[in-house]
C-alpha cells in the first residue's frame, strides 16, 4: 500500500508540476466562460440602448405605444415620411438606432418597414413586433369593432396546436435539460479521454525508457498500473473540481453582474413577451447543479477506471507513442461512440436501443446524465444507480484483466 | 545466498530457461555469463519476482523468495532509465523508499552515496541534465541504497568511460569486502576474471558451466606452460624433445627467453622441470590457465558444433 501511494505521489507530483495542467486548469474554464457569457450576450441583445425612431406620418399611434416600455428601448416620433437616405446620412438622425415607417394605411395593410444601422437581436425584433402589433390591435379594435381590447385580442388569437410525446403528457422531458445533461456527460467522457491519453504516454514512456524495469523489481506490475490510473486520475479530477470552481465562481459573478436584470422577474413587464434567456435560465434556475455534481463525480470515477485501464494496456502493449496511435483510434472510437449514443438519447430517449446504451459502460455516464439533467422519477434514478454499479463491476474487471495484460506486456520491449 | 533449483520458462512454446539449477554462495561475486538471447535476463528477472518460473523454485537465504525479499536485493538492469523531470535526489529518495527504507533513512543512505560518489553538488538538478556517466552512476546508486544482501548488476560497467569503471570496479570489490552478495551479468570477461568468485555459463537456456572461476579455469586447461630461463635457445629446444611443443619464443632481455610450450601426450609438467633443468636456469615456469572470455568461446563453439 505505501509503494502505492508512493508510486501514485510521484504520479500526482510530476502532473501538477508541468505547467500545462495549471494553463488548463485556468484558461479551460475561462473560455468556457467567455464562450457562455458570448452566447448569452447574444441571446440577450435586448439589453444595449436603442433608439427607435417611429415615422407616423398618418399620426396614428397619437405618440403612444404600450403602457409598460422596454427601460433600453426608447421610442421616439415623427409625424411625417422619412427617407430611408436621410434617416441613414442626416446628422440628425444618427442618434437613432432603428427607423419604424409606418404608413398612413398600415390598420388596413397591416405591414410596415424597419430599418436598422446594425443587426437587432431576435430578442429585440421581438419587443420592436409586440410593441407596435399591439398599439396597432388596440387601435384596430377601437377603430372596426366595439370589443374589448382583451375579446379584440382572444379573437385573434391563433389556435394552438401542442403536439406531446404519449409517454410524457405534460412535456416534462425537456429537451433543453436534456442537452444540457448531455454536456455533462460529454465532459466526462472528454476528461476520461483526455487523461487518458496522459495514462497511455506515461506508460508508453516508462516502457520506452525502461525505467519500468527498475520499478517492477519493487512492485507487481498491477500495482503500478493502478498507481497511474489513481494519480493521474486524481489530477484529472483536481483540474475538473478547478474548473467546477471557476465556472460556478464565474456564472455567479455573471449572475450578478454582467445579467443582473434578467433574473429579476420584476423586470419583467407583465405584457412583454417572455424575454428571459432559455440558456441562462437553463443554466441557473432549471438544473439542480449540486446534485448532479455529485452524481458527476460518481460517473467520472467509475468512468475513469474503466477507460483509464483500457489505455494503461494499450500503452503497455505498445513499443512506442507512434505504435500505440494505432490502437488508440478505437478507442477513440468508443468515446466518441458514448457521445453518439448521447445525441440518439436525446431524440429518442424512451426507446429500447436508448435503455440498452444507458447499461453500456461506454454509453452510461452520458445518458444517466441527460436522464438526471431532466429531473429524474424514482424508477429512473433507480436505473442510473444500476447502471453506475454496471459501469463500476465492468471497470473493476476490466482493471483485474487489464492488469494481466498489462504484466504481460510491459516487459516485451 | 541464492538458489535456483530446477528452473524451466517458455515464452509462446519456445523454452528459454531449461531445468536450470544454481546456487550462489554467501558474500561472493557470482557472474551470470553467456551470449544474447542465452536467458540470462529472464533468470535475472525471475530473481526479482518481475517473472514467475513456469517450474522449480527460487530460494533466498534458504526460504522461497517472496516479496518480503525483495527489499533486501538491489538490481541495476541493463536497459536502465530514470524519470527525466526528476531531480537527482528527489528520484534516489523515491526509488529508495520503494526498495522499503523510510523517508528518514531513504534520506541519510542518499545523501552518503552522493559524497560518496561526489554528486552531491548535482542532487538538485534535474535527470535530463545529467551526462549519460552521470545519470549511471545514479542508476548505480539507486541499486544499492538500500544496502541490499544481494545486488544484481547487469552490464554495469556498460556506457561508462575507463576511469568510471574502474571506480565501479573498486566499489563492486569494496561491496564484496562488506558482506554482499553479487551476481554479476556482463560481457565484459576481464571483469569477470578479475572480481568473480563464481561464474555459471548459459547457452540458449541451458547451463554449459558452473562453478568457481579457478576451477573453470583449471578444468579447461589446454596444456600450456610459460617459462622464462637463462641461458642458450638451441639447448632448450633440444631438451624439449617431441613431448613438449614450442607456440612462441622471445628474448626481452639479453640471454633471457620467455616462451610458451604445449604439453603433448601423457607428458607433466614434472617432465618438462626435469628435462630443463640439466640444459637451463629456469626462472619462471606456470602452467597457463585460458581466461574465462577462452572459456566462453570454447565452451559456446561446441555447443553450437553439436547443435548442427
Amino acid at each position: 500500500m505505501t509503494k502505492f501511494l508512493l508510486l501514485t505521489k510521484r504520479e500526482l507530483i510530476e502532473r501538477l508540476s508541468q505547467k500545462g495542467f495549471w494553463y488548463m486548469l485556468v484558461l479551460g474554464p475561462l473560455v468556457l466562460l467567455l464562450s457562455l457569457f458570448a452566447i448569452l450576450k447574444a441571446a440577450d441583445q435586448g439589453k444595449q440602448e436603442l433608439k427607435v425612431l417611429i415615422a407616423d406620418p398618418g399620426q396614428i399611434m397619437g405618440h403612444r405605444l404600450m403602457a409598460q416600455e422596454e427601460k433600453n428601448v426608447h421610442y421616439y416620433f415623427l409625424d411625417d415620411y422619412l427617407e430611408i437616405k436621410e434617416f441613414d446620412k442626416a446628422n440628425a438622425y444618427q442618434e437613432f438606432d432603428v427607423l419604424v415607417e409606418l404608413n398612413e394605411k398600415v390598420l388596413n395593410n397591416k405591414k410596415c418597414f424597419v430599418f436598422y444601422r446594425d443587426q437587432l437581436s431576435p430578442d429585440i425584433r421581438i419587443q420592436l413586433k409586440f410593441q407596435v402589433e399591439k398599439r396597432i390591435e388596440e387601435l384596430i379594435a377601437a377603430q372596426h369593432s366595439s370589443l374589448t381590447e382583451a375579446a379584440f385580442r382572444q379573437i385573434k388569437q391563433g389556435f394552438i396546436f401542442a403536439f406531446r410525446d404519449i409517454k410524457d403528457p405534460k412535456n416534462e422531458a425537456k429537451e433543453a435539460n436534456a442537452w444540457a445533461g448531455f454536456v455533462m456527460g460529454s465532459f466526462i467522457l472528454f476528461f476520461v479521454g483526455l487523461y487518458g491519453m496522459t495514462i497511455f504516454r506515461a506508460t508508453v514512456r516508462e516502457k520506452s525508457n525502461r525505467i519500468v524495469e527498475v520499478l517492477l523489481a519493487s512492485i507487481r506490475p498491477e500495482q503500478l498500473m493502478l498507481s497511474k490510473i489513481a494519480g493521474i486520475g486524481i489530477v484529472a479530477l483536481l483540474q475538473l473540481l478547478g474548473w467546477a470552481l471557476i465556472l460556478t465562481l464565474g456564472l455567479l459573478f455573471l449572475q450578478q453582474t454582467v445579467f443582473l436584470d434578467i433574473f429579476d422577474p420584476s423586470n419583467w413587464g407583465q405584457a412583454t413577451p417572455q424575454r428571459l434567456n432559455p440558456l441562462s435560465s437553463l443554466v441557473f434556475e432549471q438544473l439542480n447543479l449540486s446534485f448532479l455534481f455529485v452524481h458527476f463525480l460518481l460517473f467520472f470515477i467509475a468512468s475513469f477506471l474503466f477507460y483509464g485501464a483500457l489505455f494503461a494496456v494499450l500503452g503497455a502493449r505498445s513499443g512506442a507513442d507512434a505504435d500505440g496511435q494505432q490502437f488508440l483510434l478505437p478507442l477513440i472510437f468508443l468515446v466518441a461512440f458514448g457521445i453518439v449514443a448521447g445525441i440518439y438519447a436525446v431524440y429518442f430517449p424512451n426507446t429500447t436501443l436508448a435503455a440498452i446504451l444507458s447499461y453500456l459502460p461506454f454509453s452510461s455516464p452520458v445518458l444517466a446524465f441527460i436522464t438526471l439533467a431532466k429531473g429524474a422519477s424514482i424508477v429512473d434514478y433507480t436505473s442510473i444507480l444500476l447502471s453506475l454499479l454496471v459501469l463500476l463491476a465492468c471497470a473493476l474487471i476490466l482493471l483485474k484483466l487489464a492488469g494481466r495484460w498489462y504484466k504481460q506486456s510491459i516487459l516485451k520491449f | 545466498m541464492i538458489k535456483v533449483a530446477q528452473i524451466s520458462k517458455s515464452y509462446q512454446r519456445k523454452l528459454v530457461l531449461d531445468n536450470i539449477s544454481l546456487e550462489v554462495p554467501k558474500g561472493q561475486i557470482f557472474g551470470l555469463l553467456g551470449p544474447n538471447g542465452a536467458g540470462k535476463t529472464t533468470l535475472i528477472r525471475m530473481l526479482n519476482r518481475m517473472l514467475s518460473p513456469d517450474a522449480g523454485q527460487i530460494y533466498f537465504e534458504d526460504q522461497l523468495l517472496n516479496e518480503k525479499h525483495l527489499q533486501q536485493i538491489g538490481y541495476l538492469p541493463e536497459e536502465r532509465g530514470l524519470y527525466k523531470t526528476m531531480e537527482v535526489r528527489a528520484h534516489l529518495l523515491f526509488l529508495a523508499q520503494l526498495r522499503g527504507l523510510s523517508k528518514q533513512e531513504a534520506s541519510q543512505h542518499v545523501d552518503h552515496w552522493l559524497v560518496h560518489f561526489e554528486i552531491q553538488d548535482w542532487q538538485n538538478k534535474r535527470i535530463a541534465a545529467l551526462s549519460k556517466g552521470m545519470a549511471q552512476k545514479v542508476q548505480f546508486i539507486a541499486a544499492l541504497v538500500h544496502q541490499p544482501k544481494l545486488l544484481i548488476l547487469d552490464e554495469p560497467l556498460s556506457g561508462f568511460d575507463p576511469l568510471n569503471v574502474e571506480l565501479i570496479m573498486n566499489e563492486i570489490k569494496a561491496l564484496k569486502e562488506k558482506g554482499t552478495t553479487i551476481i554479476l551479468s556482463t560481457h565484459n570477461m576481464k571483469s569477470v576474471d578479475e572480481i568473480c568468485d563464481h561464474a555459471a555459463l548459459l547457452h540458449q537456456g541451458q547451463l554449459l558451466a558452473l562453478d568457481s572461476v579457478i576451477k573453470l579455469r583449471q578444468a579447461h586447461a589446454k596444456g600450456r606452460i610459460f617459462v622464462r630461463f637463462k641461458g642458450n635457445m638451441l639447448s632448450f629446444a633440444n631438451a624439449l624433445w617431441t613431448d613438449f611443443t614450442l607456440l612462441e619464443q622471445k628474448e626481452p632481455t639479453e640471454g633471457v627467453f620467455e616462451c610458451i610450450l604445449q604439453l603433448r601426450g601423457t607428458s607433466t609438467v614434472n617432465d618438462l622441470m626435469r628435462s630443463l633443468q640439466a640444459q637451463v636456469a629456469v626462472e619462471h615456469l606456470e602452467l597457463l590457465l585460458p581466461s574465462m572470455q577462452e572459456i566462453f568461446i570454447d565452451l559456446i563453439t561446441q555447443k553450437d558444433k553439436q547443435h548442427d
